[in-house]
C-alpha cells in the first residue's frame, strides 16, 4: 500500500514509535554522559554541575510534543481512551503523593520527588489497557 | 447506542481490518463501535452513512436511556 493511501491512525502510531525509540536512545547517551562527567569530578564549577545534570532534561522535554502529535493526529477513540487514562493516572498520582505528604507529617521518611514522575507512568501504564478492555469487550 | 455496523460490514464482505483502513481509524476502535461501547463523533458518523450509502439514522440508534 502507497503510504499516500495508508490509514492516518496507522501512519500516527508507527511515528510515534520511531520518534519514541530515537528520543529513548538519546536520553539514555546523555544521561550516561552527564552521569560519568558529574561521577568522576569532570565539572567541578556548581553552577556548571546543575546544567550538566539538567542535560538529560532536553530529549525528556521533546517527548511532550512527540506524545501531543500523536494525541492529536491518532484516531478519535485512541484519543478518548488516552485522555481517560491520563485522567485516572493523575487523580491516583495525586491521591498517593497527598497521602504521603500527609504520613510525612507523621513521621514516615522523605522520599525523592521522583517517585511522584514514577507512579504517575506507572499508573497511566496500567490504566490504559485497562480503560481499553471496558470499551472492547 | 445500537448499530448495524457489523451487519452492513458483512454485507460488504469486509473484515474489521479493511473497515479500519476504509475510514483511516483503527481497529480497536471498529471493534468498540460494533460492540456499541463507543458512540462516534458526528464527522465519524457521517463517514460510515457515506462510505455505506445511508443515512446515519439507517445506520445507528440511540438506546434506551439516549
Amino acid at each position: 500500500m502507497n503510504k499516500t493511501n495508508m490509514n492516518p491512525t496507522t501512519l500516527a502510531q508507527r511515528r510515534y514509535l520511531r520518534q519514541m525509540a530515537v528520543m529513548t536512545v538519546a536520553y539514555l547517551i546523555v544521561l550516561y554522559v552527564a552521569v560519568t562527567a558529574l561521577k568522576h569530578g569532570h565539572v567541578g564549577d556548581p553552577s556548571l554541575r546543575y546544567a550538566v545534570a539538567l542535560l538529560p532534561l532536553i530529549p525528556v522535554a521533546t517527548l511532550v510534543p512527540i506524545f501531543i502529535g500523536y494525541y492529536r493526529n491518532t484516531d478519535e477513540f485512541e484519543r478518548r481512551m488516552q485522555a481517560e487514562s491520563l485522567a485516572i493516572a493523575g487523580g491516583v498520582t495525586a491521591m498517593l503523593s497527598v497521602t504521603y505528604g500527609f504520613l510525612e507529617m507523621a513521621g514516615l521518611p522523605h522520599l525523592s520527588a521522583w517517585w511522584t514522575w514514577a507512579v504517575l507512568m506507572v499508573s497511566w501504564a496500567i490504566a490504559r489497557p485497562i480503560v481499553g478492555r471496558f470499551y472492547c469487550q | 447506542m445500537k448499530n448495524r455496523l457489523k451487519v452492513l460490514r458483512a454485507e460488504n464482505d469486509w473484515s474489521q481490518a479493511e473497515l479500519a483502513d476504509r475510514l483511516g481509524i483503527a481497529r480497536q476502535t471498529v471493534v468498540a463501535l460494533e460492540a456499541g461501547k463507543y458512540a462516534p463523533s458526528l464527522p465519524l458518523a457521517f463517514k460510515i452513512s457515506k462510505l455505506f450509502l445511508r443515512s446515519v439514522e439507517d445506520i445507528f440508534e440511540p438506546g434506551p436511556d439516549e
